[in-house]
């Protein structure tokens, strides 16, 4: 058999194996997205424009709303490392069935669905929420705070949504470090803020990157969370994209929205990346 | 000596509780006896699971979620483990780009993969179908099912098949008694995830249901926007205790850490 024919055998193998996920991938996805795409740039008459997309750009109501999405999402970004890096620092530090449990009660909670865990944050958030009725009682406030429908609502259930994969990225980058940079600069005599400002913190860089770049995408693109914990107050780019294309039943507008989501989302990350690497590269090579 | 105090796990653990918490509240408010939230919950009674019962709507809805769910593990399960096996066998050209297209779903936000669906879908006449909604749900869980069995493949020893080829095996028989077994840890939990992705998903169906026949969780989400009662509560806490379930499963079989790819054994 010549080597040509083994290459076309190994190929229609290959391909009658793929065949049924490369059917499911083009018709419910490939081709869905190209027929999309085509609809954004249709006219109200069905022609070829870009009308579309300039309205997004030129209705400071559009703008507003892209505005905030990415301001929450930054927000949500800010919360998950904050919050999340102790997690992940702790489970470095520990070992055995210890991480073995945190990392089961970050990561359990995330495969239930975020409809139920935003319905608990209601219950814990609302007026007459657990919250609101303990301090109450206790009288430290005598009207309830508002920690639901609003920005803040927003911010708490996307963090929680989130979080987990914040703290799996900055764990991988912490349990690469050698911990004998610790015992070494234990030896110089560095306290453990220095220890971690000058070992932990840069060495998990890579980590805070990539947990940055995931949440900040997830959180531009929910639609969940920020219906039920925003209400109708708080409108983001999701929301909005939802009602054009199923309530004003506006689908060339809202496949350009859907568009805008995406491009938004990617050239934000892309120009995230390249600050903090050419940061890197500055540090690296003058000092 | 002074007993240093544990900050760092104290900090880690009201966190992961702060995690934990909205599913935690939501027991004990199912049990009320009061027509609304509100903590305290007053008294104790089963009558807000006695109340989901009287509301077909959502029995409905979860077997409907229920068929979806398994349809979609068997089928997305068998696609993705076969895809896998292509990828991984086989050297042909543009097999780097198809194992990049099979995983690209997962790159795309679930909105945007549920309105492309529903425009798509609508064209060629099977938007609002069950078959459509399935297909989508197929394509969201391929993705997870490739990467697990791509990396059950990555420690596969071939000499296993070959040396049953060497002693006369036909092509099936390998594949049954060998490569099957020893890819069983990934084959599961590619069905367990799969079957989970689909229960759990809102984003994607939203677009795909239509009011007579949709899923559960979206079944929770549309009344929740309308309604706000124990109820909610209720229902929440059987599919909670579902979940749970097949989660512990998940763990048993293949272990939650390196399901998302985290190895907790190595301390380097």
């Amino acid at each position: 058999m010549t080597a040509s024919r083994k290459v076309w055998r190994a190929l229609r193998n290959a391909l009658l194996l793929l065949a049924p996920a490369l059917v499911v991938l083009l018709v419910a996805f490939i081709i869905p997205m190209l027929y999309m795409f085509l609809l954004s740039l249709q006219d109200p008459n069905g022609q070829l424009s870009l009308g579309n997309y300039l309205r997004l750009f030129r209705d400071p109501y559009y703008l507003g709303i892209l505005w905030r999405t990415v301001k929450l999402s930054l927000y949500t970004v800010l919360a998950c490392l904050v919050f999340g890096y102790p997690v992940a620092m702790f489970m470095a530090r520990s070992s055995g069935r210890v991480r073995g449990i945190v990392t089961f009660l970050i990561i359990a909670p995330h495969l239930i669905s975020v409809v139920i865990r935003n319905f608990g944050w209601v219950v814990i958030l609302g007026e007459k929420g657990w919250i609101n009725s303990l301090l109450m009682n206790l009288g430290v406030i005598d009207r309830p705070l508002k920690l639901l429908y609003n920005e803040l609502g927003v911010v708490i259930g996307l963090t929680d949504a989130y979080i987990v994969y914040m703290v799996l990225a900055l764990a991988t980058s912490l349990y690469a470090i050698d911990t004998s940079l610790y015992k070494a600069a234990g030896i110089l005599g560095a306290s453990s803020v220095r220890k971690f400002f000058s070992i932990t913190l840069p060495l998990s860089l890579p980590g805070i990157l990539a947990g940055s770049t995931l949440v900040f995408s997830l959180s531009m693109s929910a639609y969940v969370t920020p219906a039920l914990m925003g209400g109708t107050a708080v409108k983001m780019l999701p929301v909005i994209t939802y009602e054009n294309i199923m309530i004003t039943l506006n689908w060339p507008l809202g496949a350009a929205l859907a568009f805008l989501l995406l491009g938004s989302t990617y050239a934000l990350v892309t120009l995230f990346t390249k600050l903090v690497e050419t940061r890197r590269y500055k540090e690296v090579f003058s000092g | 000596m002074m007993k240093r105090v544990p900050w760092l796990g104290i900090i880690a653990f009201a966190i992961l509780l702060a995690v934990i918490s909205p599913l935690i509240v939501i027991i004990p408010t199912s049990l009320t006896s009061a027509n609304f939230l509100a903590f305290p919950p007053e008294g104790i009674s089963l009558r807000w699971y006695e109340k989901i019962l009287d509301r077909p709507e959502f029995i409905d809805a979860f077997y409907y979620s229920l068929r979806l769910a398994l349809l979609t593990a068997v089928a997305a399960t068998v696609a993705g483990t076969i895809a896998a096996l292509a990828i991984h066998k086989f050297r042909f050209p543009g097999r780097q780009l198809i194992n990049a297209l099979l995983l690209s779903p997962l790159t795309v936000p679930a909105i945007i993969i549920g309105i492309a669906a529903l425009v798509f879908f609508t064209r060629i006449g099977i938007a609002g179908t069950f078959r459509g909604l399935l297909l989508a749900h197929i394509l969201i869980s391929i993705p997870y099912v490739v990467r697990l069995v791509l990396t059950g493949l990555s420690s596969y020893d071939y000499t296993l098949e070959r040396a049953a080829y060497m002693l006369g095996a036909s092509s099936w028989q390998v594949f049954r008694d060998i490569t099957l077994p020893l890819l069983r840890p990934a084959v599961i939990s590619g069905f367990i995830f799969s079957f989970l992705t689909s229960f759990d998903n809102v984003t994607v169906s939203l677009f795909l249901v239509t009011p007579t026949s949709t899923t559960l969780p979206l079944a929770i989400f549309n009344y929740m926007q309308e309604i706000l009662d124990p109820l909610v509560a209720s229902i929440s806490s059987v599919v909670i205790l579902l979940s749970v379930v097949f989660i512990f499963l998940l763990e048993k079989v293949y272990g939650l850490d390196r399901l998302f790819g985290v190895n907790t054994q190595s301390h380097s």
